[in-house]
């Protein structure tokens, strides 16, 4: 339904520059003391192309990791010609990502193929508040992620249920690729934390900062008021997340450095794994990906709705679509004047009834099966759908059918 | 608002969309020494390396621990762990019990409730109904 979000067109700190191949400030270092078992990997490090190994690459790594004003932190300038110990650097080396066991279990375990690269998968696992150098962490490819998620997931609920109203919707968006039910698929996945990042950690585990106990939650996390109080749905649409939150979440780059609870890294990896997928096998696997791990999961839309004047709802919903007005009438019952008495009440306009409900008393049976003739009309599902992703570069146009745009809820 | 959502968390259902085995790690201890251990060290070197590459979703941790019976443990995606001493053993049993290990629920063992089993899809048929129908007069 939405957006790509502005701060990834933005952020400042983001690709500074556009080198042929990426750079590694350590490289030079670290070719001297770590003995490189494969030529193609290593021309590879963090990034997320496929890049040809060429000649004298050694010289070139030197001459530019020289010209390179903005690298990183502190520590990193001051030792790019000496030794560097492990221990110094804040995220593990890509080096060592093909020597973590965790690393290709996790590989396998998600039934990825073997050209996706281990370093790339280790990146996935930096959150930026391990390793604030965007050319190390996830924070780029958590944002590609987090816009491929929605994307995917909205498309799939407005093209299968055309008339769900647009709370259900955020929440239902909310159910599948929100913060927590990502932070579950991790833990799902066997995704497991360092209890501090650094350099000697295994590549293979979620590197973060975590949280000194007892502190709260950082304060660029925190939602905070919104700066108007009469918070619309249109602002909701335009100007958030994609879950409806009253305000925006903070971009991945603007949490580097500062301590965040395990849900966020988690959540982060996941966005970034999906983001990765996309940049190193394609649209389609990712879909693939999307379908067999997120859409896969139980999701029952019905019981999600929350009416408060179903009976006005409907009438209102009658009306606007032509229909006779609706009346309730009592189906059957039994023992009225017992202690469990049960009625069940039916919807009709006209002829047709609209829905059914049972109650114990004659109210509660009418305000239910209101609410279940709503459900049915929010609920509908068109027989053929054609997702708009399904055609992305696709010649031939004769199987996309448009799908149905629905005129929206009821406005009571 | 006439209508709000309510909030939820899509559940999982391992293997109906992707499978992922439970067990994602397994460690194996051994002593060079000890009798207790000839099974276990005869696994590591002749069958363990068919067992790693038949399962490459399983991290595969091997350890000396000299002077101790050798114990191999696994550890599944819900956090669980379970252990078998497999002391004296011959390697067919030490390969019979990580099979067993490999192919464990994660969950505690329990005995099976005397419940009807219950399903969260919906019904194809429906619920049948006392109210509905045909009505039977006695």
């Amino acid at each position: 339904m939405k957006r790509i979000r502005i701060p990834s067109c933005a952020t400042p700190s983001l690709a500074p520059r556009a080198a042929r191949r990426p750079l590694c400030p350590y490289a030079t270092a670290l070719q001297r003391s770590i003995a490189p078992h494969n030529h193609r990997i290593q021309a590879r490090f963090q990034t997320t192309t496929a890049v040809e190994n060429f000649g004298g690459e050694q010289i070139e790594i030197e001459a530019l990791a020289e010209q390179t004003p903005n690298a990183p932190a502190a520590p990193r300038q001051s030792q790019i010609h000496g030794s560097i110990r492990p221990e110094e650097l804040p995220s593990p080396h890509p080096s060592e990502a093909v020597r973590s066991v965790k690393l290709s279990a996790l590989r396998a375990r998600l039934s990825l193929p073997p050209r996706f690269p281990l370093q790339t998968l280790a990146r996935t696992l930096v959150h930026p508040s391990a390793d604030p150098d965007p050319n190390f962490n996830n924070a780029s490819m958590s944002m590609l992620g987090a816009n491929l998620l929605g994307y995917y997931t909205t498309e799939y609920l407005l093209c299968n249920y055309p008339r769900l109203p647009i709370s259900v919707i955020f929440a239902a968006q909310n159910a599948y690729v929100g913060p927590r039910a990502l932070a579950i698929i991790a833990r799902e996945w066997g995704i497991e934390a360092a209890a501090e990042p650094g350099g000697e950690v295994d590549p293979g585990l979620l590197q973060f900062k975590r949280l000194k106990p007892g502190e709260g939650v950082p304060a660029i996390l925190a939602r905070q008021v919104p700066w108007k109080w009469n918070t619309t749905n249109t602002h909701r649409i335009v100007a958030t997340d994609e879950f409806g939150s009253d305000n925006a979440p903070p971009s991945p780059h603007s949490l580097a450095t500062t301590p965040v609870p395990m849900e966020e890294a988690a959540q982060s990896f996941v966005r970034a794994l999906v983001g990765s997928l996309h940049l190193h096998l394609g649209a389609p696997l990712v879909k693939r990906f999307f379908k067999a791990h997120f859409l896969s999961r139980h999701l029952d839309i019905s019981t999600m709705f929350n009416f408060r004047t179903p009976t006005r709802d409907l009438s209102r919903l009658c009306a606007r679509e032509g229909f006779e007005s609706p009346v309730a009438r009592l189906i059957s019952e039994t023992g009225r004047l017992s202690r469990h008495p049960v009625f069940v009440v039916g919807v009709y306009s006209g002829k047709d009834k609209l829905g059914e409900g049972a109650g114990s008393s004659l109210d509660e049976a009418r305000v239910r099966a209101a609410a279940a003739a709503l459900k049915a009309w929010y609920l509908y599902r068109p027989v053929d759908v054609t997702l708009p992703s399904s055609m992305e570069g696709e010649l031939d146009t004769s199987k996309w059918k448009p799908n149905m745009v629905d005129c929206g809820e009821v406005i009571v | 608002m006439p209508l709000s959502a309510i909030k939820t968390v899509a559940t999982a259902q391992n293997g109906v969309g992707a499978f992922i085995l439970p067990c994602k790690r397994i460690t194996l201890s051994y002593c060079d020494w000890a009798g207790s251990s000839r099974g276990m060290n005869a696994y590591l070197k002749n069958q363990l390396g068919a067992f790693a590459k038949r399962n490459p979703q399983i991290e595969i941790q091997v350890y000396k621990k000299a002077k101790h019976h050798p114990v191999m443990t696994a550890d599944y995606l819900n956090g669980h762990r379970k252990s078998i001493n497999v002391k004296n053993m011959t390697p067919e049993g030490v390969k019979e019990k990580i099979e067993l290990l490999r192919n464990a629920s994660p969950e505690e063992d329990k005995r099976v409730p005397n419940k009807p089993v219950t399903s969260i899809n919906e019904s194809v048929r429906g619920i049948w109904s006392p109210f509905h129908g045909a009505k039977i007069k006695i």
